[in-house]
């Protein structure tokens, strides 16, 4: 034996001794951080990185902080691409309570074999240390570190083992990852961080309700024989009188433009009249073009639908919602209705074709959103959007009373969005089971100080001459 | 002859002509499935500010809890060069019309401004992502028509070549320091620099008049009529579509017009 036998160079029990020692400074004069595992989501095993992370565990461990005096000098620095900050703390965590009180939980979990995420990168054997790349929650000044580099043998195997990890660590550079940890001082650090994105929401909805009145001797169908062309603005309808008694009908043209030629595409009809006896004539006046020609037909003894008055305008329709008239009973025709919205509400009821054979007032639906517009979106809880597929994290959701206080806007921000939400789709919380209304989805960065994206669009806009529409905006 | 006032915001208009091409690039983290998990618009922003104002804006808490955010884009304009390949003559002048008012405008000097595009992002995906992005645009050059002087309406077709791109991946070295990747393109932007545009004494020609004399000697002759032409509609201008309205008139006297007085005499 080449070492002097009489002489131990650490015993085990020494070793538990120093260990021990270790841990009860560090539980004295250091301070509790939380340890921030990455999940991996994707990684690309050709370019060799980790795509996408979250972050929703963590563990409160104390740890020592080494660099005392603080941060070093001129850590903030003015770049080409905005303020960088580059605060650097190094910590001692103490490897027997790292290995006791946080390995065992984490089996599994950074390679994603826990949450059925396997990826090319097998990290499932590095539990046993603290991992580059996790993150560092550091609650003096409520920052996030990500760790550099892990240094495991300083001081430098005393009595034969080494007792703590040193850990390098470095403000995180964020890239919208999920940091969901359910401890508020930690997930707030990045509530307004990155690309987050707004969403307008339609409030609380009411379902419209309307009555169908139906006649005799009223008009059952409009036949557009010409659709006209070079109209400026839209033409006036007017049908011939009915005998004495009885009620002229009235009707509203809608025009189109096809290639340019603007012409009449369908007569929706405000009130069928009544009292006919013989078809009346349609004449079209003004609206500067020419040609247009229409025909009908009247319902004789049967009855039609001449009349739909909006009993209840609703509240919440972000487009005009299928307006559906029940059939006549037994044969007939079923009567069609087209609705318009103005302001979320019902603003005009027109009919298509007045059907026939009516016995009884048919009902008068529309299709609703009579069960959306409640609830509270709560933050980090996933939406998904019941019709594009589309889904984002919750960032901030609130009704601004300051705009109006008696239908306050609601806004929902988010981020991690896989696309766009579509206006009119319903979207739904995870967690809180909200349900509202799109209204509109806004996908400019909603107050990221850096981005200017925005600025440069509308300033463009008024300098920049495209043949058709900007192909670099989307305003 | 300097000292005349004049800015067109030509400078200002490029910078931001250039920006817009790029402010709407976005980048794609997909999942293991091969589903979109999150898209993000790649930040841009014009790189020079003020320092203050960045820190204010940028940090105004002052207990910022991350570096920054990833991926950003910035651009700068880096320097101008006159361009003599397209030079035209200096004292060849134009005229135009700012809606009531004829302008002479001097030709335009050409300038080169050349730009840099930065990019930095934290992985190499997203970069690559991007950068696939702007490039098949330019071919070497995509074109901007630009308003550069409004008062004017002179659009200009300035080109915006692409002259080079550079890469950096600090991955190499210690463990202390961060991987940084940044792309570099450098554009060069040919525009045009107006010099101020004067009021010009050649007003717009709004009304034609002649009077027709019964004999060339316009002392001893009466005149005998009166041909006048104006613009129908009376307001248009240039560069509306209009026709004219003529007017005779029979005079058989023998007063002479005075185009100073713009009366008979």
């Amino acid at each position: 034996m080449s070492l002097n036998p009489f002489f131990l160079q650490g015993s085990t029990n020494e070793q538990y001794l120093v260990q021990d020692l270790i841990n009860e400074q560090l539980k004295i004069f250091g301070i509790e951080v939380y340890y921030i595992p990455r999940k991996l989501i994707t990684t690309d095993d050709i370019l060799g990185e980790v795509q996408s992370s979250k972050f929703d565990d963590s563990f409160l461990i104390e740890a020592y902080l080494n660099n005392y005096e603080g941060y070093a000098p001129d850590s903030d620095i003015m770049t080409k691409f905005g303020l960088r900050l580059k605060n650097e703390i190094s910590l001692t965590i103490s490897r027997e309570r790292y290995e006791e009180f946080i390995a065992p939980f984490l089996e599994g979990i950074s390679s994603g074999i826990r949450d059925n995420i396997i990826t090319g990168y097998d990290f499932g054997d590095l539990i046993t240390r603290p991992k580059e790349g996790d993150l560092i929650y550091f609650p003096l000044g409520e920052r996030l570190f990500e760790i550099k580099k892990v240094e495991h043998e300083k001081p430098f195997y005393q009595l034969g083992k080494n007792y703590v990890y040193d850990l390098s660590c470095e403000l995180y550079e964020y890239e919208n990852e999920q940091i969901n940890t359910f401890i508020d001082e930690v997930d707030n650090t990045v509530e307004d961080e990155g690309y987050i994105t707004t969403l307008s929401l339609v409030g609380l909805a009411a379902t419209a309700t309307a009555v169908a009145g139906i006649t005799t001797n009223a008009i059952s169908q409009i036949f557009l024989n010409n659709d006209g062309s070079g109209y400026t603005s839209i033409p006036t309808v007017t049908f011939s009188e009915p005998p004495s008694g009885g009620i002229r009908a009235t009707a509203v043209a809608i025009t189109t433009s096809i290639a340019n030629v603007q012409s009449i595409k369908r007569l929706e009809i405000t009130n069928g009249g009544s009292g006919y006896i013989t078809p009346p004539t349609i004449t079209f006046s003004g609206g500067g073009g020419t040609g247009a020609a229409a025909t009908c037909s009247i319902g004789g003894t049967e009855f039609s639908v001449s009349t739909l008055v909006i009993t209840n305008a609703g509240l919440g329709y972000p487009v005009a919602p299928i307006v559906t008239i029940s059939g006549p009973i037994g044969s007939g025709v079923t009567a069609t209705a087209v609705a318009t919205v103005d302001g979320n509400k019902i603003s005009t009821l027109r009919i298509i074709n007045p059907g026939l054979g009516y016995t009884e007032a048919p009902t008068v639906t529309f299709a609703g959103f009579s069960t959306v517009g409640v609830g509270t979106f709560v933050y980090n809880e996933e939406v998904t959007g019941q019709t594009s597929g589309t889904k984002a994290i919750v960032k901030n959701f609130k009704r601004d009373t300051s705009l109006d206080a008696n239908n306050p806007p609601i806004i929902l921000d988010v981020a991690i969005n896989s696309g766009k939400f579509s206006a009119g789709e319903i979207i739904v919380g995870s967690t809180s089971s909200a349900e509202y209304v799109v209204k509109s989805h806004d996908l400019d960065s909603k107050d990221d100080t850096y981005d200017q994206n925005e600025e440069f669009e509308l300033e463009a806009d008024n300098i920049l001459d495209f043949t058709e529409t900007n192909p670099f905006g989307e305003i | 002859m300097l000292g005349t006032y004049f800015y067109h915001e030509i400078l200002r208009k490029t910078i931001i002509g250039f920006g817009t091409l790029f402010n709407n690039i976005n980048i794609r983290h997909l999942k293991n499935d091969g589903t979109v998990l999150d898209e993000t618009k790649v930040g841009l922003s014009y790189g020079p500010m003020q320092k203050f104002l960045t820190k204010i804006q940028e940090q105004s808490d002052l207990d910022k809890s991350i570096a920054l955010t990833l991926p950003r884009m910035s651009f700068e304009m880096t320097g101008m060069q006159y361009d003599s390949t397209r030079k035209t003559g200096i004292t060849q002048t134009f005229k135009a019309v700012d809606g009531t008012n004829m302008k002479k405008v001097f030709m335009p000097i050409p300038y080169n401004i050349t730009f840099e595009l930065n990019i930095f992002s934290k992985l190499n995906d997203d970069s690559l992502q991007i950068i696939e992005q702007i490039l098949p645009f330019f071919q070497p050059s995509f074109n901007l028509t630009v308003d550069l002087v409004s008062s004017i309406g002179e659009k200009r077709d300035i080109p915006i070549i692409l002259d080079s791109i550079d890469f950096q991946d600090d991955y190499e070295g210690s463990f202390q320091t961060r991987r940084a990747i940044i792309h570099t393109l450098r554009f060069t932007a040919k525009t045009y620099l107006f010099g101020p545009i004067a009021d010009t004494s050649d007003g717009l020609i709004r009304k034609v008049q002649a009077d027709v004399y019964s004999d060339t000697n316009t002392k001893t002759a009466k005149r005998e009529m009166r041909y006048t032409v104006v613009p129908d509609p009376i307001n248009a201008e240039p560069d509306d579509d209009f026709g004219f309205t003529e007017d005779w008139q029979l005079l058989g006297d023998s007063r002479d017009y005075s185009p100073t007085r713009q009366n008979d005499v």
